[in-house]
């Protein structure tokens, strides 16, 4: 792994995809990640306690250490380290709609960067991570590991994940809440075509479990603009009947439509304390992680579900 | 249906290009896979039939705009009832000859048989469509082609005939069909009409050869012919000639002038008055008491000379319907004095047989302004011969070289030179130094000396049939016994050179007795025989001194004096090369024409062509030297106004084809009934137009889309791009 990344400020998909190994992307998105908020990156995703450093005006009373104040008459506030037995599950979408491309990198191939990006920040926290790949059934999955080598284990299986045709995304998401037993970290990576209802049903249901949820929808730009003109014949990924229309005049419905989903979307997560982001398959996976994590940051660590 | 440029029929060929384009774009729909479907609105369709019939209207529109444009462009006519459900209009290319001859001038004032022809030329232009090719000839000496394959603005063709007017030239009709054939080639319509309008003179149109009726039939397989007359009465006198008939050009002698006065018409008519003026004076007057029909009768006009120099003289008669023919012109260029030197080398004889009769009385000798010296020949280098306006070499052995330059030169001046045979010619000598060569001094070799008495020892008349030439006016008027009393023993065998003009003949034989040629400005007379009495009897027979007195008055002319025809060529000689470059013509009408001089066979010339006026044009070596008149005539065969009558021509050219067209009503009608061509060329080319707008609006949106379809494309993933059809 003699390649080196060059220095952007941000990764483009597009040039992680030209890398292909994962593990390296994922290991070049989180350092870079690192270099610029390790505090917050750590403190994010932990909740044990690390050491000691001295009270500052605006810390919360009740995390003075107020044994040390006795022993040494100053005060100390208490910082906590990672967890070491903390799960993160990674759902991928991986049914055809997500083969959806009009550049380089499909939906898919984002998703997967996406996630070997959040794996190798979790090891490296020395948390566990599992990652499931689903359709409309379960095609792969893996349990939670912590060890440093499960990052290779993801790699084979996310490589060899392919699109299927349909998808079941209430389903596998009832199926997921049924089966984590712990309290864990679920981040779902999905376009999330389906019913708005049937999807929150399933979020709902792990967030009643008492999971912490992060939705991630990766959309094409295409997807997002509908910039096509003249007669244009669609055909559907997930075997939908072909439609041949006039771009032109399905632009101003299509959009319409779209963003009234997508505003649906984020509202019901909202009001389900869910982390929802949208994003653009053409952002850079290191600025996309780090909105994530700057959301998790906010007090109670829960933030506003963000479209971006 | 016919087509005027039937080759570009093959670029309807170019039909298969919008087709193959619609072929092999038909399945021209962008196809993407697509994952948010549950977004696009699916009542918004194109169906594929919808897309089917879109691309075929494309395709029929730009066909038919093809198809169109290629038929426009050549041009389709139909002839009569031929797909008359399809808009056209009646147009062809018309091609107008005009009789411009000066006989088209007959008839009263506004009224005259070529302004009746300009009416026939209006009838005809109403018919023509503004943009049609239209020709107008002018007919009459030199055709003029004032409008040719002229695009048809009314305007501008008004402007045209106001400007048209008969010429003083004669017209023969042999040509035309040929020249019209041509003209009738070179236009491009798919309908040609040719139009001739003339008087018919019955001399052009009555009983004309086969020849020119199948001419005229073939003419009709090219264009319809229509035959336009416009006759008129054929009451006209014509000053026919106006000749010098006795007189020597002096100044204070008197010449006899002879007008001929022709009765060209159907009537007899008497009690015409010829009047002769001199410089715009009448000097004298004559009556004609009857002239009979077809008949000429000639008087006599006394012309006193008051002053040397150039004198213009005509004849004139007045108050018939053609004014053009009724006047003759002539010039006379009046010497100061005329001085003959005879060389005499027979020993004395010969000279004094000349001197006698140049100086047919006794008391001749004495006049100032008329002397005739005889000198012998060997006296002949000693000679300014700058003082004589005649030189007459008689029986001279033999000539130097530079004899022979200087009397050619004295010739080239515009002098006069007549040489005798004798029996001390020299003939070898003459001929090698003067009478060989294309610019020889004399007008034919010497040969042999051939004996022309025959057995009972009486030599051989001169031959009574004469050419029409001024020295022999006076023998024609001899009786013909007297004529006959002139008799030569023998005379020297002469071959004329290619210049040369036999003026004279025995009877019976082709030899010539005088030659003439021209040299420069003067002349040269060349006798085969002797004027001595051992060769003949001529010198004692009257023919002699009028021979002899005449030949000396042409040869003192000059050669202005010749009158020339309508069309001639005028011709100025210089003696040298001159100073000036240019010459200059004075025309009739006050026109200047400047011509260059060229050098013509070792001499200088100066010329125009075509002598276009009836008057007196001015020549001037120079635009600054004195102005010699020429006087120039019309051609009085053009006098026979007599017409042939419609009904006769319609039944001499019934086979032809040609339609007769009498008057404007049946023209006009003529013109309707058989101009059932149509042209729909302008109709295709609107409707090609109209197809094109179109096709072009239809397209340009389909374009548009096209091209924001060509953006997508390049900004589609390359898997994308493959998965979609062209």
């Amino acid at each position: 792994m003699s390649i080196h990344l060059p220095e952007t400020q941000y990764l483009d998909p597009e040039v992680l995809q030209k890398i292909g190994d994962l593990e390296l992307i994922a290991r070049e998105v989180v350092q870079g990640l690192r270099a610029g908020s390790h505090r917050s990156n750590l403190r994010g995703f932990s909740t044990e306690f690390a050491h000691h450093r001295q009270y500052s005006p605006g810390d919360p009373i009740r995390s003075i250490d107020w044994r040390v104040f006795g022993r040494t008459e100053k005060y100390f506030t208490k910082l906590y380290e990672a967890e070491t037995n903390f799960d993160c599950h990674i759902l991928i979408d991986a049914s055809s709609s997500m083969a959806y491309s009009s550049g380089k990198v499909s939906k898919l191939e984002y998703a997967k960067f996406l996630a070997a990006s959040i794996a190798y920040m979790v090891l490296k926290q020395r948390d566990s991570v599992g990652v499931s790949v689903f359709d409309s059934e379960l095609r792969d999955s893996m349990p939670p590991r912590s060890s440093m080598n499960v990052i290779l284990e993801i790699d084979r299986m996310l490589r060899i994940a392919e699109p299927r045709p349909k998808t079941a995304i209430a389903k596998q998401l009832h199926d997921c809440a049924m089966q984590l037993r712990r309290r864990s970290f679920v981040v779902l990576i999905s376009d999330l075509f389906a019913d708005v209802d049937d999807v929150m049903a399933g979020l709902d249901h792990l967030k009643f479990d008492g999971h912490n949820v992060v939705v991630i929808q990766p959309l094409d730009a295409y997807e997002l603009e509908f910039p096509f003109k003249g007669t244009w014949r669609f055909e559907g990924l997930e075997g939908e009947e072909p439609l041949t229309t006039e771009a032109e005049r399905l632009k101003e419905s299509y959009l319409t439509g779209l963003n009234k989903f997508l505003d649906e979307l984020s509202s019901r997560c909202m009001g389900s304390h869910i982390d929802y982001t949208m994003t653009n398959t053409k952002r850079a996976l290191d600025e996309l992680l780090s909105e994530i994590i700057l959301k998790r940051e906010t007090p109670g660590g829960q933030s506003a579900p963000s479209r971006s | 249906m016919s087509f005027l440029n039937p080759w570009l029929l093959l670029a309807a060929l170019g039909i298969s290009v919008p087709i193959l384009a619609h072929l092999l774009n038909r399945f021209q729909v962008q196809r993407t896979d697509w994952a948010a479907m549950r977004f696009l609105d699916r009542t918004v369709r194109v169906r594929s039939r919808q897309l089917k019939l879109r691309d075929l209207l494309l395709l029929i529109l730009r066909c038919l705009a093809l198809l169109f444009l290629v038929f426009s462009l050549a041009r389709p006519a139909w002839r009569g009832d031929v797909a008359a459900w399809i808009p056209g209009e009646k147009r062809a290319g018309v091609i107008i000859a005009l009789d411009a001859s000066f006989s088209m001038q007959h008839g009263d004032e506004g009224n005259s048989r070529f302004q009746r022809a300009l009416k026939q030329v209006s009838v005809i232009s109403d018919k023509i469509q503004a943009g049609d090719p239209v020709t107008l000839l002018l007919l009459g000496g030199k055709d003029q082609l004032i409008a040719h394959n002229m695009a048809f603005d009314r305007e501008r063709w008004d402007a045209l005939l106001q400007e048209v007017a008969a010429t003083p030239a004669a017209l023969e009709w042999d040509g035309v069909p040929k020249r019209l054939m041509e003209l009738a080639d070179g236009m491009d319509a798919a309908e040609k009409e040719i139009y001739l309008i003339t008087d018919t003179q019955e001399r052009n149109w009555k009983n004309r050869s086969s020849e020119f009726h199948d001419a005229i039939k073939n003419l009709n397989t090219t264009a319809q012919v229509f035959l336009v007359p416009v006759p008129g009465e054929s009451a006209n006198l014509a000053v026919t000639d106006l000749a010098l008939v006795s007189g020597a050009l002096r100044k204070g002698n008197i010449a006899r002038y002879q007008a001929t006065v022709r009765n060209c018409g159907t009537e007899p008519v008497s009690n015409v008055e010829v009047r002769c003026r001199v410089e715009d004076t009448q000097i004298d007057s004559k009556k004609i008491p009857l002239i009979a029909v077809g008949a000429s009768e000639t008087v006599s006009l006394f012309v006193p000379f008051y002053n040397a120099g150039a004198t213009r003289i005509t004849a004139e008669i007045s108050g018939d319907l053609l004014a053009s023919d009724n006047i003759r012109r002539t010039v006379a260029v009046v010497r100061d004095r005329v001085s003959v030197l005879c060389v005499d080398g027979s020993g004395g004889d010969a000279g004094r047989l000349i001197s006698a009769a140049l100086l047919a009385r006794g008391d001749a000798a004495n006049m100032e302004d008329y002397t005739v010296r005889s000198i012998p020949w060997l006296a002949f280098p000693a000679e300014d011969l700058s003082k004589a306006d005649v030189i007459i070499l008689a029986d001279v052995p033999e000539i130097t070289e530079d004899q022979v330059t200087q009397l050619s030169r004295f010739a080239r001046e515009g002098n006069g030179l007549v040489w005798f045979a004798g029996d001390d010619v020299k003939a070898a000598s003459w001929n090698e130094r003067a009478a060989q060569g294309d610019n020889a001094l004399l007008p034919g070799v010497i040969g042999n000396i051939i004996n022309t008495s025959d057995a009972v020892g009486a030599g051989k008349p001169l031959d009574p049939n004469m050419p029409d030439h001024t020295v022999c006016l006076p023998l024609k008027s001899l009786a013909e016994d007297l004529l006959s009393e002139t008799r030569f023993l023998k005379c020297v065998e002469l071959k004329p050179s290619a210049s040369s003009f036999s003026v004279l003949r025995l009877a019976g034989s082709d030899s010539p007795i005088l030659l003439e040629k021209s040299l420069g400005r003067g002349q040269v007379f060349m006798f085969a025989t002797s004027a001595q009495t051992t060769w003949n009897n001529m010198a004692l027979t009257p023919v002699f001194p009028m021979l002899m007195q005449q030949m000396i008055t042409y040869l003192a002319g000059r050669e202005f004096e010749r009158p020339q025809t309508v069309g001639d060529t005028l011709t100025l000689s210089f003696v040298e090369q001159p100073d000036a470059s240019d010459a200059v013509f004075d025309s009739p009408s006050g026109k200047t024409l400047t011509v260059p001089v060229r050098e013509y066979r070792n001499q200088y010339v100066a010329f125009i062509e075509n002598a276009n006026e009836a008057g007196f044009y001015l020549a001037r070596v120079s635009v600054q030297s004195a102005a010699m008149p020429v006087a120039v005539n019309v051609d009085t065969r053009e006098s026979e106004v007599a017409c042939v009558p419609a009904a006769e021509l319609a039944e001499q050219f019934k086979d032809s084809g040609a339609i007769i067209a009498a008057d404007e009503a049946s023209l006009a009608a003529a013109i309707d009934t058989t101009r059932t061509g149509r042209s729909s060329w302008r109709f295709f080319l609107y409707a090609a137009l109209a197809f094109l707008i179109i096709e072009c609006l239809f397209a340009d949106r389909l374009m548009r889309r096209q091209q924001s379809t060509d953006h997508n494309q390049e900004t589609m993933p390359a898997g994308d791009l493959g998965k979609q059809n062209a």
